[in-house]
């Protein structure tokens, strides 16, 4: 058995030893600093001395969180922002977001057998729940046994594939059977399904402890006004030294973006999430506030449905992708925050830099001669389906329109409601789409996206139709191949050859944008985004205290 | 009187069934999948199988109708997959910041309409009546979501009067939270209520009774509230009821823009993530409201005027 262990808050990676791991090894484009100050105000100048306690943050939000147990997920970032205050797994998505690496949460031990099969957990010392129970093997196990059933795991039950049983072992040790090797395993359980809540509270009444719940993150739920705001106060048993700071923070919904904006403007909210590409100059040249840009894994994903035979064409699809001015697109919808993709996913870990694997550059001749190659040199027409009354997806759609009519692909654009346009998608019902109004990475390694695109035949390879032949099996050996170095190797391989065959389009990855006040020190984004709230404190709490 | 309330009552029934069975048939006929919507692409075949049995959604559509109309008659409005919560319970905590909202924008609407009405009727296609009329075309042509950012930029974020956005509880806290909301939404129905009495009061202020009372020397103040106004304000009150529907329909986007957790922000979540439970469930009441507004209007009038009962 291949012992792995690692300490408080250690990186996951660098306790293993596994040199593919860490942050420039991988040499991954994705796994640079993930949060930048950006704009004229900077980072907060008053943010220099330590951290001090204190103080109420209020967080304008632009989803509602509508529902508080993380099995139950309603309503995505909404609900999972919320969550990860409160909860955590038996492993984290690095906290501060400068890797993409997992550290210790729960659990501050682990076994992981040579099949990659058995995984052995052993849970850090004295670590309670904010109640003061402390959490035992039984809470742990009940957990996984709720994350891998899709009776209860409604939701995320795809991350839950290959889980098998749990048994405790001792109080403070629990092993975990898979049915068979998943090597993104680690990555699927450091996500909200798999938070563990304390089965003895959950047991007795479910929906009462789910209203107001606790859990072992650095805060607890204190009230929930569905529609409205949910605020969390202070776990008392927090098991980080000194964190949180802040005594309480609330989360104020607000969908629309001009009310998020003017909260801040106003000093009602401290945060904002969901700044508006189209309002990132206006609110640069703002001296009070600070512009931050996390990258994460979202994209803009334009799908495409292989069963029409133009789209079914490989130089088709190049040509597209050479006629996109990616370049235009950022400036002009992006004001230049989005990233030219080197990959048809969004970034994620072990992703090669642009120098190896390169982008497809904007050359229309190029273009051209593809078409000319293709079954359609004279060109054909297609629609473009996307959701009606979000930022920026009229605006790109015409663009496209634009760009793709140089190359005599004529496209009529199709705006519908965005339930509509994800429920044509299901049912194959498109030629382009933008399926998803936020299409986003649930976890920051790529197995669970080239899974969906290139090995699953259930569903038609993510509703593409798209025949991935060897492209199939090379992902399925790379979500099975429990060594990280060999799954370094193995995914720059697998995204250079996608990205030649295109079978979907990656236009752009964006970055989260939020604003927030200068006196906000410290506001972490971990590498799928989530806010680290306990890293935060007020600047403003130093004059208060002596 | 009593044969008419009856009459009247039977009608509401009729109204309110057609609303059930007309909601019932758009939400379930638009595309779209409540479970898919909710469960969304990370959701295996089997737990999406799961909750379509739980939700009873592979029952045929005559089977679900009666599930919820059986269900609705004694009270239960059934269970948001959405919220994971039941509906009455989500339902009912969103009714007081809509109700509150709604209430506040009617008086507003009468504040501001009725004396515009009687300036404008005081001397018929004077300047002031022209230029009432102009301000209340402007008025009504302007979007409530740029009137509420407009009222918000002025008085949120520039005078600092009230909050930008937000719902507090308690009667300050309303009055600070619910103000701007609500002139946004009165604004657009006080323009109906100017234009509609002030014609109703140019029309009463011609005739003979009133003529009779301003040649018994009694002062044109007295003639304009004591006697024209009784009589102009009927038809009104009828627009006023009438238009309960259109501020219901306004109050979702004013409730968007100021951040109200009432029933129109609710509306509107639910139905783009195709809740069919929680959009039946509010299309009843804000049916019901209306319905039973335009009766107790009805009844109202109808005994006061007595043409107005016996349908002449």
């Amino acid at each position: 058995m291949k012992t792995t262990r690692w300490l408080t808050a250690g990186v996951l990676c660098a306790a293993l030893g596994l040199t593919a791991c860490g942050g420039s090894d991988n040499g991954g484009g994705g796994d640079a600093v993930a949060v930048e100050q950006i704009g004229a105000g900077g980072a907060a100048k008053n943010c220099t001395g330590k951290p001090v306690t204190g103080g109420t943050l209020v967080y304008s939000r632009g989803s509602e969180t509508q529902s508080l147990d993380p099995i139950t997920l309603r309503n995505g970032n909404g609900d999972i922002f919320a969550t990860e205050l409160v909860y955590q797994g038996l492993v984290r998505s690095d906290p501060t977001g400068k890797t993409q690496d997992l550290v210790g949460g729960v659990a501050e031990k682990l076994d992981v057998s040579d099949d990659g099969k058995t995984y052995t957990f052993t849970l850090r010392d004295g670590i309670k729940f904010g109640n003061g129970d402390p959490v035992t093997a039984e809470d742990v196990k009940f957990t996984l046994d709720r994350f891998g059933d899709p009776k209860i795991n409604q939701v995320m039950s795809v991350v839950a594939g290959g889980y098998g049983s749990s048994k405790v072992v001792d109080d403070k040790t629990v092993e975990v059977k898979l049915k068979e090797p998943v090597a993104s395993f680690l990555y699927n359980i450091s996500i909200f399904p798999a938070f563990i809540v304390p089965k003895k509270a959950v047991e007795a009444d479910e929906k009462a402890f789910f209203k107001k719940p606790y859990g072992t993150g650095p805060y607890m739920v204190d009230e929930f006004v569905r529609g409205s705001h949910v605020t969390f106060v202070r776990n008392p048993h927090y098991w980080e030294d000194g964190k949180p700071y802040l005594d309480k923070i609330r989360f104020n919904f607000a969908s629309d973006s001009n009310s998020r904006m003017l909260a801040v403007k106003n000093g009602q909210a401290q945060i904002a999430d969901g700044v508006p590409f189209s309002q990132i100059n206006a609110l640069n040249g703002d001296q009070k506030l600070s512009l931050q840009k996390a990258e994460v894994p979202l994209f803009v994903g334009m799908w495409m449905n292989h069963q029409r035979k133009e789209l079914a064409d490989k130089n088709v699809r190049q040509a597209m992708q050479h006629a996109l001015n990616r370049e235009q697109i950022n400036q002009g919808i992006f004001r230049g925050v989005g990233t030219i993709p080197n990959s048809i996913l969004p970034a994620l870990k072990y992703d090669a830099p642009a120098d190896q694997v390169p982008p497809y550059a904007y050359d229309v001749n190029k273009a051209k001669e593809l078409m000319a190659k293709s079954g359609f040199p004279d060109g054909f027409s297609t629609t473009l389906q996307y959701p009606a009354g979000y930022d920026y997806y009229k605006q790109l759609g015409l663009l496209i329109q634009q760009q793709f009519g140089a190359i005599g692909i004529k496209v009529k654009l199709v705006e519908q409601e965005s339930a509509e346009v994800t429920d044509r998608f299901n049912k194959s019902d498109y030629d382009l789409t933008f399926p998803y109004a936020q299409f986003t990475s649930d976890v920051v390694v790529p197995d669970e996206y080239a899974t969906f695109v290139a090995n699953s035949p259930d569903i038609d390879n993510f509703f593409t139709h798209w025949d991935s032949g060897e492209i199939g099996d090379m992902v399925a050996k790379f979500t099975t191949t429990p060594d990280e170095a060999e799954r370094a190797k193995l995914w720059p391989e697998i995204q250079k050859a996608m990205l030649d065959e295109s079978p979907v389009i990656n236009v752009m990855n964006v970055p989260y944008v939020n604003v927030h006040g200068k006196d906000v020190c410290g506001t972490s984004i971990n590498a799928l985004g989530a806010d680290h709230l306990e890293d935060s404190w007020m600047a403003s709490q130093t004059a208060a205290k002596p | 009187m009593l044969g008419y309330l009856l009459h009247r009552l039977a009608l509401a029934v009729v109204v309110l069934f057609g609303l059930a069975v007309a909601t019932f048939l758009i939400m379930h006929l638009v595309p779209g999948d409540p479970v898919q919507q909710t469960l969304g692409s990370r959701a295996t075949p089997e737990s999406i199988a799961f909750a379509r049995e739980q939700l009873g959604l592979d029952d045929s559509l005559l089977a679900q109708f009666w599930a919820f109309v059986s269900n609705a008659v004694t009270g239960d409005l059934g269970y948001s997959l959405t919220l994971n919560a039941p509906v009455a319970e989500v339902v009912g905590q969103r009714v007081e910041p809509s109700a509150l909202l709604i209430g506040y924008a009617l008086l507003v609407s009468v504040v501001v309409g009725i004396p515009l009405a009687v300036i404008a009727a005081w001397r018929p296609n004077g300047v002031v009546d022209h230029a009432i009329r102009l301000l209340t075309t402007f008025a009504f042509a302007m979007p409530a979501f740029w009137v509420g950012l407009m009222l918000a930029l002025v008085f949120g974020l520039g005078l600092k009067w009230f909050p930008v956005s937000g719902y507090e509880t308690g009667i300050g806290g309303m009055l600070r939270t619910l103000t701007l909301p609500a002139i946004t939404l009165g604004l657009t129905l006080s323009t109906i209520v100017a234009r509609t009495l002030r014609s109703s009061l140019i029309e009463v202020l011609k005739s003979e009774y009133v003529e009779a009372a301003t040649s018994r020397g009694l002062s044109p103040r007295r003639v304009m509230v004591k006697h024209a106004m009784r009589n102009a304000i009927m038809p009104t009150l009828t627009v006023l009821s009438v238009n309960l529907g259109l501020l219901i329909g306004y109050s979702i986007v004013v409730e968007a823009v100021f951040q109200i957790p009432g029933l129109g922000s609710l509306l509107l979540q639910s139905v783009q993530r195709r809740d069919y439970e929680i959009v039946q469930a509010i299309a009843l009441i804000a049916g019901t409201a209306v319905v039973a507004i335009s009766l107790a209007t009805d009844l109202v009038q109808a005994s006061i005027d007595p043409r107005v009962r016996l349908g002449r």
